[in-house]
């Protein structure tokens, strides 16, 4: 048997016309008769109707640091960009450093993309980009600290009145009376002021005996807040409770706790909801922390996002910013077996 | 004075590496991208210019990034807290840009430390300095308040080149920054002072032969502490540039950037053996460095292989500079 006889008489005609038109498409494609040729979609300028084939869509996220927070959002904000098949996401790493922010800012808009999330090292100093970026047409959105340039939408855990919540449960486990201590984050950024202040706030509020006497900085970090609360124990031994205003600092201090065997004795909460966290809860050594789904947020400011990139709108397509808080709990050992596998992060 | 290779192999690299990237890296050879070469990296040339003085007297200035941050915050204590005018204040940073370099050099001629421990030593205190003056921590609401005085802020302008010429409806040039033309003025400047002054060639000659320029009647230890000044001030004028880029100030900025200085000026073929280099090599050092940071993020290549990168680089140019260094000896050994 031929390649011929392979071919039925008709299948053979239809490739004979085929061959002709492609031949005479080539043709015409070079001397400038089509010019829309498109070989990828298949068109080749004739046929009005195709499957519509958008331009793929740009969006990046430039972090603040390595950390499980951010590392949750970029996992959630993945995760729906993924699901719309028509993004090309990419995450980036401040490195702490405002100039490098920027510096990557510069970048994402030379790169033409159509959506930037940022938490900005600093909400002034990112000010300067978000503008640029607005000029080039690019929406920005900013996960838990906010510019002071306006922008698309600020997507943010629910700092201050989160911390109030804090306060209250805290007071509660203390008994309502007792002295403590707040482990904090360096001066300067936005959100450990509303940590601060939503605590302070929240026990003037709900537990006015209990005395803050020692609030000092460690850092962010878990290695740091140990030496800083090993010092303030030893300068406060009738110390009752223990406020880290972030997860890795009050589980520093849980360390020290059990070092010292002061687990029963100190009510020590954090704030993030980290795995880590819950599962210390879940152990019986840190007392509570503010449980956001990190996840969540992510997924959040993605469908954000997708909304305005799919839809065309412009940053000067708003009255204003938008601002959305995510919602939270304050877990403790009674309720965190409710936070499921999936939402931990 | 005669090209040196190394200028013509970091020449041929940096043509090398903006020819590939503009190839290869999507919108790397676009105007815009190039406003950003020149924007981000201008004021890391001029530190890395600054940074070769202490580097050719044999010397090393770790103190730059802490100085940045220093005249970063006076500027913002003088602006917010003070509202001082802004052509006192410019002037006044680069003031303390000098002081600060000048404490360096006293401590190494003075005390006899040795440059790294000295400029470590500085490194802490200015840091820590930056805190204690801190505006952002002394009144409150100054972390959201932005720096908004012309004189300041007006160091970050564009000047589109193109629309100057009248060309450019048809050519689309980058806008050149305010910043770069700075660079270029402080480039020309230095190289002036190096080549045709006498404090540059004694600067030359203190670091190839320190024992030889005592001998000769130099006073090393005026051309060590004015070489530690001109880096401080250069540290001054790239802290104004970044505050005027950010219209803000933290504590930490600056962090970690005498590396970034040192390292484009190794590159630029400034050697840490003292004695040889010029100001161009650190200048397009600190240029190619930015370009190899643009290009692979836009080709999305991820940033710790970047670091690894720059840190090959790195290397190669001291390994480079030691073979350049060796042979010089075996030369001198051989003819004399």
């Amino acid at each position: 048997m031929t390649e011929d006889d392979k071919i039925p008489a008709n299948d053979r005609r239809n490739f004979l016309k085929g061959m002709m038109l492609g031949s005479a498409a080539l043709t015409g494609a070079a001397s400038g008769l089509f010019s829309k040729l498109d070989l990828a979609a298949g068109d080749i300028g004739i046929s009005q109707v195709r499957a519509d084939t958008p331009e793929r869509i740009k969006m990046a996220f430039v972090q603040y640091q390595p950390h499980s927070v951010s590392s949750a959002w970029g996992k959630g904000i993945g995760e729906v960009l993924a699901t719309q098949q028509i993004v090309d996401y990419q995450q980036l790493d401040g490195q702490s450093k405002l100039e490098v922010q920027v510096s990557l800012m510069d970048t994402l808009v030379s790169q033409g993309v159509q959506v930037i999330f940022v938490q900005p090292v600093d909400s002034v100093g990112i000010a300067p980009s978000i503008q640029k970026a607005k000029r080039a047409g690019i929406n920005v959105i900013t996960l838990n600290i906010d510019s002071t340039e306006p922008h698309a939408a600020h997507v943010e855990m629910n700092h201050y009145y989160g911390a109030m919540d804090i306060a209250k449960t805290m007071g509660d486990k203390m008994g309502g009376k007792g002295k403590v201590a707040i482990i904090n984050a360096p001066p300067g950024i936005i959100i450990r002021d509303q940590r601060t202040n939503g605590f302070k706030d929240g026990l003037k509020k709900y537990h006015p005996d209990i005395q803050v006497i020692a609030d000092q900085e460690a850092g962010w970090d878990r290695k740091k807040a140990q030496d800083v609360f090993t010092t303030i124990y030893a300068a406060n031994p009738d110390l009752a409770g223990v406020y880290g205003v972030n997860d890795d600092m009050a589980l520093g201090a849980v360390d020290v706790a059990k070092e010292k065997s002061l687990l029963g004795k100190l009510v020590i909460f954090g704030n993030d909801g980290e795995t880590a966290a819950l599962e210390s809860i879940e152990a019986g050594e840190l007392t509570g922390t503010q449980y956001t789904d990190g996840l969540q947020q992510g997924r959040l400011a993605a469908a954000v996002a997708t909304v305005l990139a799919t839809g065309g709108v412009t940053p000067d397509g708003f009255g204003q910013q938008g601002h959305l808080l995510m919602p939270y709990i304050i877990a403790t050992k009674e309720n965190v077996s409710q936070i499921l596998p999936y939402q931990r992060w | 004075m005669s090209i040196r290779p190394a200028t013509i192999a970091l020449v041929v690299f940096f043509a090398l590496a903006m020819a590939v990237f503009g190839v290869f890296a999507p919108r790397f050879a676009s105007p815009s991208n190039m406003e950003d070469l020149m924007g981000g990296f201008s004021f890391i040339a001029i530190l890395a210019m600054g940074e070769a003085f202490p580097i050719l007297t044999r010397g090393i200035d770790l103190s730059v990034g802490a100085i940045v941050a220093l005249v970063g915050m006076v500027i913002f204590d003088m602006s917010l807290i003070f509202h001082v005018p802004g052509y006192i204040i410019v002037p006044s940073a680069l003031a303390v840009g000098a002081l600060a370099g000048a404490v360096n050099g006293a401590l190494i001629v003075f005390v006899r430390l040795q440059p790294f421990i000295a400029t470590l030593a500085t490194l802490a205190t200015y840091r820590g300095i930056v805190y204690a003056i801190s505006g952002r921590q002394l009144v409150e609401g100054l972390t959201t308040t932005p720096i908004k005085d012309r004189w300041i802020t007006g160091l970050e302008t564009y000047f589109d080149i193109g629309r100057m010429l009248g060309i450019g409806k048809a050519v689309h040039l980058p806008a050149v920054p305010l910043s770069f033309l700075l660079m270029l003025g402080v480039f020309i400047l230095l190289q002036a002072v190096l080549l045709l002054t006498k404090f540059g060639r004694s600067v030359l000659t203190l670091g190839g032969n320190a024992e030889a320029a005592r001998l000769a009647g130099l006073n090393t230890g005026w051309i060590t502490i004015v070489s530690y000044a001109i880096s401080g001030t250069c540290a001054g004028l790239a802290g104004l540039l970044l505050v005027a880029k950010l219209t803000t100030s933290t504590e930490s900025i600056g962090f970690g950037m005498e590396l970034s200085a040192i390292a484009a000026a190794v590159i630029g073929g400034v050697s840490l053996a003292g004695g040889v280099g010029s100001m161009f090599g650190p200048a397009l050092g600190a240029f190619l460095l930015g370009a190899i940071l643009l290009g692979l993020t836009l080709l999305q290549v991820s940033q710790y292989l970047q670091q690894i990168v720059t840190g090959a680089i790195l290397l190669a140019a001291v390994g480079y500079d030691r073979l350049l260094l060796l042979r010089r000896l075996r030369r001198r050994a051989t003819s004399g």
